[in-house]
């Protein structure tokens, strides 16, 4: 990478940190995203207007310079030969890894002439262009991203990555190896029916994170149980709302995943499920409502914001100082302890709460759900079946999940990496005594919740509609008071209602 | 000079056929196909875990009927339409009075009256939702500043004020609208029944509610057909500041329709939801266009 280009990218990243941060307007933002020369597509809608997942901060880009093994670069070089000044596209939320690939991408090009297009859009915009394009069979998009909760759904039109290796040795990358990829992240993102329907490529998952400055200052404790969390923000909240300090914060965003997600954790931490072992939904059992009813709870001790924000949000109200725990995605932590955060070096994280002893087995639950304590909203990349350039996208999507490639992603944005060599690569562990940007130290806590406790929802062809309709949709009427006159068993019911009969028009009982 | 008689015969044709194959074209492939095509599709039960239509033309509309958020989404959607309606006509008026007027400078202003229409809806919500922040928005702080609402409360967050935020927003972008119709109309209007009036010692409201009301009705009405039918189609608004939230406290029919599509990939039902939304306007406007009587 020349030293122009590794400047160009450092000040893109550093302005879109401040934007971020707040410590930037959006129309100094654009104006310097038009200095750098990046497209106001690729940033509006995924940053500007969309819901989709801030970018959470460089925490580290000083170490992202390319390191590509001489074997990795020889064979893109030779294999992509053939398709030099292909175009290849592939459309995505704007998660963290996805911005820092769009940064990286060059690299590839330089080294195949392979162009990559990478179109930043909404989530539900992501869905719906992927949906289009499998309905029609057109092959717009060569490369897929794909939410977990998705995984079933696009099964069908995806190539099973495993099994293109092994069928095309010459387009196959030294060195991938598959097995290198964290087994529980494999089985919960991209693994569907016996079958790998892409490459696993982020993990944001549930932990536990809070400001270990005001614990101290009123002497509670790290809490360990969804008691100790409750009683914990309660306490703060009474003895710092008039300093604008909350207990906690919430991604409560009525008919938005990010809402369906901080439900699903509140039901498993409380012992209860989904569905149940006969495919119905039942959240509305027991168990269900106690974790729906606790959350209910936690609105309260939450800033008023919690109901009109998505994961977006809550960063935010964490990066202002505005909470003091939250139970949410680790992906938080880099950003919010990053130099030039307002409460850099306060935030720490632990292992997510220890929900009911009585948590149930996959057994006892229908549709392949996995209850656990961390909720797990990765995503994988996939080959669709009717790209026009299979075998260009072939050739990135191993330079994407390649091990150079993820654990630099990680080295720039710090979050988890997908791959088990990439927590123990030294200049990861080297990173994990540092304070502020560049910390890797949340890390062991993020390998050890995908490791024991990781949660997955399940997977049902119509997840992706019904865990971003009907379920938040619901739950925003009750949260908001628009209906259920705040009953959590009336919401409940009438979820299990909607739910159980979109199962059944599926005929997936 | 080109003589007639070396140009194709079609194209000095006087029968009007030729001439009218271009926008005909256009209307066809972006107006009636489309139509056309959400027509048949809402025909098709779509099964979302297999993909697989089948041709059930009774499906999607027994669903619709039957579909508690459509009915909620027509209240929603009539409530919206006649609330900035009224709103937008009301102050359009008052400001195009204000403006009906030769005096220096208010050329000007009529100019920059028209600068609201100009930017686009979603960038307008977009100002209106950081307007909105409770944080650091100015419109929420000054109405917490006056004891008017209270932080625990956020404008767009809150079933009962969420739908007013929204308005709002539209009424600001589109009253302009209003204005320069009703400016363009009573300038129109003959100075001399209002010489008259004013001989016979009518007062400026008498004139206005006697003269001024009647001779422009027919252009209000006009008015009120074209916002009337926009507004039936609100989307952007809605779409960027709230997402049909709180709950379904903001959800009109296009934003239903929406929903279903981007979320649920159900794209037959969608079709059908749009569908109801084009009759609800049709018989509404065909209504209207009846009662008062406007002829194009």
């Amino acid at each position: 990478m020349s030293f122009k280009r590794f400047k160009k990218q450092n000040f893109i990243i550093d302005s879109a940190n401040k934007f971020t941060a707040g410590k930037m307007t959006k129309r100094d933002f654009l104006k310097k995203m038009g200095m750098a020369g990046v497209g106001f597509s690729a940033y509006s809608a995924g940053m500007l207007g969309g819901p989709g997942r801030p970018f959470f901060g460089n925490v580290a880009h000083a170490d992202g310079h390319s390191t590509t093994p001489p074997e990795v670069a020889d064979f893109l070089r030779e294999a992509g030969k053939p398709y030099a000044g292909t175009t290849i596209r592939y459309t995505s939320e704007a998660t963290p890894p996805t911005n820092v690939l769009n940064e990286l991408k060059s690299e590839f090009t330089e080294l195949t002439g392979i162009n990559v297009e990478i179109e930043i859009v909404p989530l539900e915009q992501v869905l719906a262009k992927a949906t289009q394009d499998v309905q029609g069979q057109l092959g717009t998009y060569d490369i897929y991203y794909l939410d977990q909760a998705w995984t079933s759904t696009f099964s069908p039109d995806t190539i099973d990555p495993v099994e293109y290796y092994e069928a095309n040795p010459d387009l196959a990358m030294p060195g991938f190896d598959f097995d290198d990829f964290s087994k529980p992240l494999v089985e919960g993102i991209c693994e569907y029916d016996g079958k790998w329907i892409g490459l696993p490529f982020d993990i944001p998952i549930f932990t536990l994170m809070y400001r270990k400055d005001i614990l101290e200052k009123h002497g509670i404790e790290i809490p360990r149980t969804y008691e100790d969390f409750t009683k914990a923000v309660e306490m703060i909240t009474a003895a710092e709302k008039e300093n604008n300090i909350y207990g906690t914060g919430l991604q409560a965003k009525s008919g938005h995943y990010s809402l369906e997600c901080d439900w699903t954790q509140a039901v498993w931490g409380h012992g209860g499920s989904i569905f149940g072992a006969d495919k119905n939904f039942s959240g509305n059992d027991e168990q269900g409502i106690a974790g729906l009813e606790w959350y209910q709870n936690l609105l309260k001790n939450a800033p008023a914001a919690s109901v009109t924000s998505t994961w977006d949000g809550q960063w935010q109200m964490g990066s202002a100082g505005q909470i003091a725990l939250c139970q949410s995605w680790a992906e938080f932590f880099p950003g919010w302890n990053a130099d030039d955060s307002k409460v850099k070096g306060l935030w720490e994280m632990a292992k997510p709460l220890e929900g009911s002893a009585s948590l149930r087995s996959r057994d006892d639950v229908g549709f392949g759900e996995i209850p656990g304590w961390g909720h797990q909203g990765g995503s994988s990349i996939a080959l669709s079946r009717y790209s026009k350039n299979e075998e260009a996208a072939w050739l990135f999507l191993q330079w994407a999940c390649s091990k150079d490639i993820m654990t630099r992603c990680t080295l720039i944005g710090g979050f988890a990496p997908m791959r088990n060599s990439s927590f123990t690569d030294p200049r990861i562990v080297e990173r994990k005594g540092l304070e502020g940007s560049g910390t890797t130290r949340h890390l062991d806590t993020v390998k050890w919740t995908i490791d024991n406790v990781m949660a997955s929802e399940p997977d049902l062809p119509i997840w992706a509609g019904v865990a971003n309709n009907e379920i938040p949709t619901e739950l925003g009427k009750l949260l908001t008071g628009q209906e259920y006159d705040g009953s959590a068993k009336k919401c409940m019911d009438q979820i299990a209602k909607l739910v159980d009969a979109v199962v059944d028009e599926a005929d997936l009982g | 000079m080109i003589s007639r008689g070396s140009l194709p015969r079609w194209l000095t044709s006087e029968h009007p056929l030729p001439w009218l194959f271009p926008v005909t074209s256009l209307l066809v492939v972006f107006g009636l196909y489309p139509v056309l095509y959400s027509l048949w599709l809402s025909f098709y039960k779509r099964n979302p875990a297999t993909r697989k239509e089948k041709f059930l033309p009774s499906w999607n509309w027994n669903k619709l009927i039957s579909d508690d958020r459509v009915w909620d989404a027509v209240e929603i959607t009539l409530t919206y339409v006649v609330i900035a309606l009224v709103l937008q006509l009301v102050l359009g008026m008052l400001i195009a009075l204000l403006l009906d007027t030769d005096r220096k400078g208010f050329g000007v202003m009529r100019a920059l009256m028209t600068l609201p229409l100009v930017v686009p809806p979603a960038v307008t919500g977009m100002m209106f939702l950081l307007m909105y922040d409770s944080s650091f928005g100015v419109i929420s702080n000054s109405l917490y500043a006056l004891n008017l609402l209270s932080p625990s409360a956020p404008i767009l967050g809150t079933s009962s004020t969420a739908l007013w935020g929204v308005i709002v927003a539209d009424v600001w972008q589109w009253t302009p609208f209003m204005v320069l119709i009703m400016l363009a109309g009573l300038r129109a209007l003959p100075r001399e029944p209002f010489e008259a009036a004013s001989i016979d010692g009518a007062s400026g409201i008498q004139s206005f509610f006697y003269l001024t009301l009647p001779m422009m009705s027919k252009i209000i009405a006009l008015a009120i057909l074209i916002r009337g039918i926009d507004l039936f189609r609100i989307f952007d608004y809605v779409k960027v500041m709230t997402d049909s939230g709180p709950g379904t406290a903001t959800e009109t029919l296009t934003a239903y329709a929406g929903t279903v599509y981007f979320k649920t990939a159900n794209f037959p039902y969608a079709s059908t939801v749009a569908l109801a939304t084009l009759i609800v306007v049709l018989v509404v406007s065909s209504v209207f266009i009846k009662v008062f009587k406007i002829k194009f």
